[in-house]
């Protein structure tokens, strides 16, 4: 009884099976006119939730493509604005590059400096214009902002120049008033050890110091220095680096300071190589023109020294007006000392130039004696000379 | 086949059937998971083989009303592996997740071989290229998926013995 069953049971599988079998084959033969209202009807009853559900999903997924896609427009929006303020401080550059060239006006040639050479000179670049282009060993190479360097060595299509931090580099300086002058050179103090060694070079490894100073010429925090002109290699005016304070050195009657460099080494691309003849006639008051500083340092030394210059003033009017009165109660009185000599320093001002720290019209610091008020006339004369 | 054991193979094979209209959209994988398959394959080895093949040829027809063209292929598709299913039921009860995930991929890869050929949609290197790439992968991940399923949904599935 039981086999029967499973007989039975078995046939009517088999039937069923074959029933559906065949009659999904004749569906599949159908054609579409006829087999489209099956699809139909079955989309409009039971399968109708199930397309609500599907529509659900295709709209979540629409609107998660969309915030990925609102995600990638931003991103790539905030790419392009940086890409743009990198254009902009490029423009920016290549714009004072153009003003320097146009007030030089001639006696130069623009470069690339190539930076990243080997470790061992890590503080030199390669220059993409050499003797072809009159370019000679020890021509300053000069930025927007100030000085840069100096050429070393020199081959026909190129050139290698070192930087300021240069262990190798050295340039006579002055206030740009003229009221001091020294020699500046790298800040090193150990920093050129660690270059060797490979370590991470220091910050104030870039800063600069103006050695041998007079030890009567203080020199505020804020003074610009410029290049003298004197040894002949850099035209005097160009600027160097502001003063940010003293270094205590052992040495008894010179003053150290510590200087701020005007050209920021990480931003050196474009330079410009002043030939010799440039550099012998001097560039005159080329660094001068607004936006050559910071503008912000500038505005702080300005204001500093248009206060001092008041006071000054107000203290020259004060010292005169009690001159006259000695003069006028003792009329044989002898002529006062400062009248008889001046300060041979004076002479060297660059044209054009403004002092920041001493101003016009007021009497000069009188030097103590014992400094180097000899040697200020001879330097003078080995200049005209 | 008791009630209650009806009632969780029919409730288990909607939670499949709403999976495949909910989960798969989003997912938009180039070879998806087939929750239709793995409703079919359920509910399938819980039936008789012929209740299997008309479940077969209805869950069948249900998919093939919103396919644009082929319509009948899934249907007899579903209808032969529905059936195969409920005979080979002996391997699928089998407590070894292995033998049942190669059950499941056996059976989509049934499925997609039968359907293309029918559907006659397809032909050459790129029916080749459908049933031995891409079907083989979807294949792989409907099992993947059916094992997974079946291990959270076995509290459900099993049978109690009374």
């Amino acid at each position: 009884m039981a086999r029967t069953t499973t007989r039975f049971g078995s046939r009517l599988d088999l039937l069923l099976f074959g029933v559906c079998a065949v009659l999904a084959l004749v569906v599949t033969i159908l054609p579409p006119d006829l087999h489209a209202p099956i699809a139909s009807g079955l989309r409009r009853t039971v399968v109708a939730p199930l397309i609500g559900l599907q529509q659900g999903a295709e709209r979540w997924r629409a609107a998660w493509a969309a915030s990925q896609q609102r995600a990638l427009a931003q991103n790539s929006l905030a790419l392009r604005a940086a890409e743009a303020n990198a254009l902009k401080i490029e423009n920016d550059r290549l714009r004072r590059l153009l003003g320097l060239g146009q007030r030089l006006q001639w006696g130069f040639v623009v470069a690339e400096a190539l930076q990243g050479g080997g470790s061992s000179e890590q503080f030199a670049v390669v220059l993409t214009a050499g003797s072809a282009a009159n370019v000679v060993p020890g021509s300053p190479v000069v930025a927007p902002e100030g000085l840069v360097g100096t050429v070393q060595t020199v081959d026909p299509t190129m050139s290698l120049a070192i930087l300021y931090p240069h262990s190798e580099f050295r340039a006579s300086a002055m206030a740009v008033d003229g009221s001091a002058f020294g020699i500046v050179s790298p800040h090193i103090s150990g920093g050129a050890q660690e270059a060797r060694e490979g370590q991470t070079v220091r910050p104030d490894r870039y800063m600069l110091e103006m050695r041998g100073v007079p030890f009567r010429r203080q020199l505020k925090p804020g003074t610009l220095i410029v290049t003298s002109g004197l040894g002949g290699t850099y035209p005097a005016g160009i600027n160097i680096g502001t003063v940010v304070a003293e270094l205590k050195t052992p040495e008894v009657w010179a003053r150290t300071y510590l200087l701020r460099p005007v050209v920021n080494p990480a931003e050196i691309g474009s330079v410009m190589i002043l030939l010799p003849q440039k550099a012998r006639e001097g560039t005159g008051a080329v660094w001068e023109a607004p936006g050559s500083l910071d503008s912000a340092t500038k505005g702080v030394v300005a204001a500093g020294d248009s206060i001092a210059r008041a006071d000054a003033a107000l203290e020259a009017s004060r010292r005169a007006a009690l001159d006259s009165a000695v003069r006028a109660s003792r009329p044989d009185t002898a002529p006062p000392r400062d009248s008889l000599r001046a300060d041979s320093v004076r002479g060297l001002r660059i044209p054009g130039r403004t002092p920041t720290t001493a101003p016009e019209g007021a009497t000069p610091p009188r030097p103590a004696a014992g400094t180097d008020t000899v040697r200020r006339p001879d330097t003078l004369r080995t200049r005209l000379r | 086949m008791s009630w209650s054991t009806a009632i969780r193979t029919v409730i288990a094979c909607a939670i499949f059937i709403v999976l495949h209209y909910s989960l798969r959209p989003l997912l938009a994988w180039r070879a998806s998971i087939d929750f239709l398959l793995i409703a079919l394959l359920f509910g399938a080895v819980r039936m008789r083989p012929g209740v299997a093949a008309i479940y077969g040829f209805a869950l069948g027809l249900l998919a093939d009303s919103l396919a644009l063209g082929g319509f009948g292929a899934s249907a007899l598709a579903m209808t032969l592996v529905g059936f195969a299913a409920s005979w080979l039921k002996a391997v699928f009860f089998a407590d070894n997740l292995v033998l049942n995930g190669f059950f499941l991929f056996l059976g989509k890869w049934m499925f997609d071989i039968i359907f293309f050929l029918v559907e006659r949609r397809v032909h050459g290197g790129e029916l080749v290229m459908q049933i031995f790439v891409w079907s083989l992968l979807s294949a792989a991940v409907t099992a993947l998926a059916g094992v997974l399923a079946l291990m959270v949904l076995r509290p459900l599935l099993e049978t109690r013995t009374a």
